[in-house]
């Protein structure tokens, strides 16, 4: 019995063999470079020459710098036009394709509907950045259809104007998240044990009774990670913004992935420009440590039920 | 013994060998520059490069283009990195070529500049912008970049649209409003404008140049004092009362500039204020005619020698790089650029055909013989470009008054003057 765990556990030790390259990857590419931001933080530094070490100075300046707070609030629209909404979104469609059109139309159809749905997510984010600012520039092509259309009085300036700026933004993000939720739920629902709805339906629920009792409970897993990444790339957020509004009309669509890049290479403060990234860094392990401890708590339950 | 001898020999000549791969791969000329390929300054300097390969057919020349925004925002990282090339064009400026040069990263070019006649090429007073001190302020100091076009911002019109209602250009201010009002009154906006993008700010300058002296501007790009904000207060007053009057729609907060080039060439403007490097295309419009004229009532416009060839000091080859520098300084290039509608900075005027080039660099003629060149809002300070941007496209867009159009841009320069 003795010899059978040594064994066990010999061959356990051999698996850190296989991790190392991914660890040596993952020390150069990510750990090097966050430590050294962290210690980049505690300077002042033009990027070229030594920095020179000034403590706490640009985290203090951070907390009091209206710009900083105004991006974060931004954020927290972006985790609902980049987690939320589009969660809600592509679970309806889903168990729709799934429920529906592929029973009343056939696999082909439903698979011709999420491969376009999925498409905005093969789009190099710049393209579809560029398409999406000749769309909504005032003179782009959402005005002249409203205008052709009689709708002349909705037309509007929808990236250059302050408060529509970042509705316009969340709108082209739920476009672009869709896809990747949807594919993720339609390979789950393809998991569930169809006698589930079956036995469903023969007890008289409805679709929308058994989207609500039967796809929801079975999806959670798909839904936690879907949350979980969708959260974290709405916390991260940067190409759409730079590529669309750069930040702007004046901060209206700032992030703090903006703003630190901003700092880094504009400024050339990049001292400060570290310290709005480690703050950002921060926030986002916070939010994930959160998401998954809750995960793992509803698990749990789940395999008490 | 024998075997550790043949090892030896066998290790010296792999040595040798390899360094004479690098030896042969040193006959390489690294040229960077960000002028697209279809403008005056591509087609000239695309020129340039050929005539390089045909006068030095061992080097080989590598040539990269990059954008605007990508030498502007990570230009020292590039230039204090191995990567280097041997000469690129290098965005003049405090803020640019005053920080790198500042932090010694730009070759001094005085000696070469001597020595290889360039003296007799562009006069040493048109050199301010390639000298920048030891804080990184141009006006004196070492040479470190040579320019080799000039550019100017003046008002852009659509010849046709003009001509049609019997008006003729504008010679005051007064006459210009006063077309600009009949357009209005026609529902038609007169200035195709970009505030979501660099055009609107260089309006905005315009503007303030009209209230400005040479000693303003002076104080104002030497970083020499904190900013004094009463011409930009009386320009953000200005936009504001041309937005509220319709020269200028408000649209334009959600505009680039490629937008508002459609603008223009679909005639739905007739006007845009707007750099020479937009000339070219512009000139090439066939529906219509374009032509420019001075922003009227006023000695200053944004206009210097443009951006200028620099050589950093980690390029592997310099002396190849000083010979391309003097190729695009050749009578020939520079005949090119101005035969493309571009603005050369050492063309012979009547060897100019094109119509465009030649309207161009008899502007240009007039701005630099009456001192007009005002420079450009964005230079003093690092990063000023996107405040200026942000706070331009708030006034335009209403979302700030003029006072605090101002202050935003005074509180940005007074922070950046402290930390040179």
């Amino acid at each position: 019995m003795a010899t059978v765990t040594k064994s066990y556990r010999q061959n356990n030790s051999a698996y850190w063999l296989y991790l190392f390259p991914g660890l040596i990857g993952f020390v150069l590419v990510v750990g090097i470079p966050f430590l050294m931001n962290i210690g980049i933080s505690f300077t002042k530094w033009r990027g070229i020459r030594m920095p020179t070490f000034i403590g706490l100075e640009n985290y203090e300046r951070l907390i009091t710098d209206g710009a900083f707070w105004m991006s974060l609030q931004h954020t927290l629209f972006f985790v609902v036009a980049m987690a939320v909404v589009p969660t809600i979104i592509s679970l309806i469609v889903a168990s729709v394709l799934f429920d529906y059109v592929s029973a009343r139309f056939g696999q082909q159809m439903s698979s011709f509907f999420r491969a376009g749905y999925y498409l905005p997510q093969i789009l190099p984010i710049s393209v579809a950045g560029v398409l999406w600012g000749w769309i909504l520039n005032p003179h782009g092509v959402l005005n002249l259809i409203l205008d052709a259309t009689g709708l002349g009085a909705l037309s509007s300036n929808w990236l250059g104007d302050q408060t529509l700026a970042i509705y316009s933004l969340g709108f082209v993000m739920v476009w672009l998240q869709i896809g990747y939720s949807l594919v993720i739920f339609m390979a789950g629902l393809a998991r569930v044990d169809p006698a589930l709805y079956e036995a469903a339906e023969l007890d008289g629920a409805g679709a929308a009774q058994r989207f609500w009792y039967v796809t929801i409970p079975m999806l959670r897993p798909e839904i936690f990670v879907i949350g979980l990444t969708t959260t974290i790339a709405a916390l991260k957020v940067f190409a759409p913004v730079y590529v669309m509004t750069n930040g702007g009309p004046d901060n209206a669509t700032l992030v703090p992935s903006f703003f630190s890049y901003y700092h880094f290479f504009s400024t050339v403060r990049i001292g400060y420009g570290a310290a709005i990234a480690t703050a950002q860094t921060a926030i986002t392990i916070v939010l994930a440590l959160i998401f998954l401890w809750v995960q793992a708590r509803q698990t749990e339950e789940a395999a008490h039920d | 013994m024998n075997r550790l001898a043949k090892l030896a020999v066998a290790l010296a000549a792999t040595a040798a060998l390899s360094t004479g791969a690098v030896l042969a791969q040193d006959k390489v000329l690294k040229v960077w520059h960000y002028e697209p390929a279809d403008s005056a300054l591509g087609i000239a300097w695309q020129a340039a490069m050929d005539k390089y390969r045909e006068t030095y057919p061992d080097t080989d020349l590598q040539f990269e283009l990059k954008t605007f925004d990508q030498i502007n925002q990570a230009g020292t990282m590039i230039l204090n990195s191995a990567e280097a090339p041997d000469v690129l064009e290098y965005n003049k400026g405090n803020g640019t070529a005053g920080l790198a040069a500042s932090q010694g990263l730009l070759q001094a070019l005085d000696d070469v500049y001597h020595a290889r006649g360039w003296d007799k090429i562009i006069a040493e007073e048109a050199l301010g912008l390639g000298k920048y001190d030891e804080l990184g302020v141009f006006g004196s100091g070492p040479l470190i970049g040579i320019p080799n076009y000039g550019e100017f911002v003046s008002v852009f019109y659509n010849a046709d649209m003009l001509e049609a209602r019997g008006m003729a250009v504008p010679t005051t201010l007064e006459e210009f409003t006063a077309i600009m009002d009949t357009f209005v009154a026609e529902g038609i906006t007169p200035i195709a404008e970009a505030a979501n993008d660099y055009p609107a700010q260089h309006l905005m300058y315009m503007l303030t140049l009209k209230n400005a002296d040479a000693d303003w501007i002076a104080n104002f790009e030497g970083v020499k004092q904190d900013l004094d904000t009463a011409p930009f207060l009386a320009a953000g007053q200005m936009l504001v009362d041309w937005v509220s009057k319709g020269y200028i729609s408000t649209d334009a907060t959600g505009m680039n500039a490629d937008d508002m080039t459609n603008q223009f060439m679909a005639g739905a403007s007739p006007f845009v204020v707007g750099g020479t490097w937009l000339s070219t295309s512009y000139g090439n419009i066939e529906a219509f005619t374009a032509s420019q004229f001075l922003f009227p009532g006023q000695k200053y416009a944004p206009g210097s020698t443009g951006n200028m060839w620099v050589v950093p000091v980690n390029a592997k080859n310099k002396e190849a790089a000083y010979d391309f520098i003097e190729i695009t300084l050749s009578p020939d290039v520079q005949n090119i650029m101005g035969n493309e509608g571009g603005l050369p900075i050492a063309a012979n005027s009547d060897t100019v055909t094109n119509p465009v080039g030649k309207t161009t660099t008899a502007l240009f003629g007039e701005l630099v013989s009456r001192g007009g060149l005002g420079y450009y809002p964005d230079w003093p300070v690092p990063g000023f470009y996107n405040e200026v941007l942000q706070a331009t496209q708030a006034v335009i867009g209403g979302t700030a008054t003029p006072e605090e159009f101002a202050a935003r841009l005074k509180a940005f320069y007074d922070e950046g003057r402290a930390m040179m």
